[in-house]
């Protein structure tokens, strides 16, 4: 499936979770997010957990904390 | 004992409702209702003492107080998920804190459907979904939806549904699923708009993430509330759209959501919601702490299986240690792991323990077990690659490199043994993955593969057993070049 990280565009596997995805993006953000340093943020503007699952064409930012 | 009295009339209330036997008709009266709400619990049960008390202490101040729960109770905590009798602790739990309803998550079914029946069996409440259609199954037809009574004169209807991803089934092993038919979860739960009419209020017990949540709000305006799950979302401002109310708690149980509607002749007037963090709750239950403490006291999840020597970090390390296991076990030439299959993304340094084990690998998939040649090998590096134009899998007996056209497609894969040597093309080779990869991912392989009886997380700790000691510290064994 594809989602959206900062608006890249991320192709996953079905089933994925938020920290994977963000893996893909970067290693470096997967480990920000892992240490609290970077959040994870939907197009909402909601706080959203690393263990999340995302749903095809979901759209998350990650902001510094 | 009044508390008692209490509680048992507001179960009966809820199962009678349930049952059907009563004559609900459009609310009318004038209430406040509170409704407790988490989702995604995955097995964490360590703050429900916390959430038992607050329910409690809840249901002593006001007449109304429900609490449920947004789907994927299961799956996340080996001292529940890893047992004989999978789910029984979360499930009394549950019991014990007077759960009313929960939506049925993808990972419900991660148990299989017949112990997902004892649950359902074992339960106090309802589990509801109006998108699963059982056909030829071992699972027992669910609920769509479930009646709350506040006193007489108030009927809440809530209305569950349950995740699909795009090949139309919940996120879940294939082989969980068998017998069943899932429809559309947004266009069904329109096709019961009518409760909305028959009962005055309507909330979607949901467990579909806030994007779906959102444009199931845009649809059916007929909801006076969503609470959703599922994408582990924080709303700690409450969401209206479309005139619905959507919240959310994150997940985990680290948070509870509190939504107070105001019901004025059976119309809901005012909706609030606020996000209580676990944390910030200090009272608990002490009789269900115990039992808490003693479901975490179980010493087998404790126990040592191996040491690591440096902390292991990342895919590659995790993925490594994962392959050899199989390699060793299986005693097969080469092993593959998918990176989703890999749950934590580091292990400390020290002690590794069954319960490290089970959540780095805590999905019980067994072993398949494939002869394929070097072509075969490749196509399977290669598709997997090319699904996500990344690396995906981790291996042993081997190592590789990806070639990637301008697009980052997959368009060489060079693989050699670990003493540097290329593979023989004219020979077969024994590959092991798990099942999920053998049912889920494309490759050609001409054949058609063997199940053993050995689970993946079986090999790590048979592996680790074998060991005693692993050092991945460095270890990379795939690689992408331009």
């Amino acid at each position: 499936m594809k989602i959206f990280i900062n608006d890249r565009e991320i192709e996953i596997f079905r089933g994925a979770t938020v920290l994977e995805a963000i893996h893909r993006y970067s290693e470096r953000a997967c480990r920000m997010v892992l240490n609290g340093t970077l959040l994870v943020i939907d197009r909402f503007g909601n706080l959203t957990e690393a263990d999340g699952e995302l749903t095809e064409g979901q759209k998350i930012h990650l902001k510094k904390k | 004992m009044k508390k008692f009295v209490f509680i048992t009339l507001l179960w009966v209330s809820v199962i009678w409702s349930f049952n059907g036997f009563s004559q609900q008709s459009i609310s009318t009266g004038s209430a406040e209702i509170i409704i407790l709400h988490t989702n995604d619990m995955h097995s964490k049960i360590d703050n429900m003492a916390k959430l038992a008390y607050l329910s409690d202490s809840l249901r002593k101040l006001h007449p109304y107080v429900f609490l449920v729960a947004a789907g994927d109770d299961f799956t996340g905590n080996p001292i529940v998920d890893m047992l004989e009798d999978k789910g029984n602790p979360m499930i009394n739990l549950m019991n014990l804190c007077g759960f009313n309803a929960t939506a049925i998550g993808n990972h419900e079914f991660d148990m299989g459907q017949e112990l997902l029946n004892k649950r359902m069996d074992q339960a106090r409440f309802p589990f509801i979904s109006c998108n699963i259609k059982v056909e030829d199954a071992i699972l027992k037809q669910p609920k769509p939806y479930v009646l709350l009574n506040a006193g007489k004169d108030i009927t809440i209807a809530l209305l569950g549904a349950t995740e699909l991803n795009d090949k139309g089934i919940p996120d879940t092993h294939p082989s969980k699923l068998t017998g069943l038919t899932f429809e559309k979860p947004v266009a069904k739960m329109k096709a019961f708009a009518w409760l909305k009419e028959k009962y005055g209020i309507l909330i979607g017990l949901t467990h579909l993430g806030v994007e779906t949540d959102v444009l199931l709000a845009d649809s059916m305006p007929q909801l006076d509330l969503i609470i959703g799950g599922h994408s582990h979302t924080l709303i700690e401002k409450p969401m209206i759209r479309n005139s619905v109310l959507i919240v959310q708690a994150g997940a985990n149980l680290k948070y509870v959501g509190k939504t107070t509607l105001v019901v004025e002749k059976g119309k809901v007037k005012e909706r609030r919601d606020e996000i209580i963090p676990m944390k910030a709750l200090t009272r608990s239950n002490p009789g269900i702490q115990t039992m808490i403490d003693q479901y975490n006291q179980n010493e087998a999840f404790s126990k040592m299986m191996g040491i690591a020597e440096e902390s292991l970090e990342g895919y590659d390390q995790l993925g490594s240690l994962m392959t050899d296991a199989l390699t060793s076990r299986l005693h097969v030439d080469f092993a593959f792991q998918n990176m989703g299959g890999i749950r934590v993304y580091s292990i400390p340094k020290g002690n590794i323990t069954l319960k490290d084990i089970y959540q780095l690998d805590p999905f019980n998939n067994q072993v398949v077990v494939f002869r394929m040649n070097a072509a075969e090998i490749r196509s399977l590096i290669c598709n997997a690659f090319n699904i996500e134009k990344e690396i995906d899998l981790q291996v042993s007996g081997m190592t590789y490199t990806v070639t990637i056209d301008t697009n980052g497609r997959c368009i060489k894969v060079e693989m050699a043994d670990m003493k540097g040597h290329a593979l023989d093309p004219g020979r077969d080779y024994t590959v092991a993955m798990n099942s999920y990869m053998s049912e889920s991912y494309r490759f050609d392989h001409h054949d058609p593969g063997t199940a053993t009886s050995v689970t993946t997380a079986q090999a790590v700790i048979d592996y680790l057993n074998e060991v005693k000691k692993v050092n991945y510290k460095g270890v990379k064994r795939v690689k992408v070049t331009h």
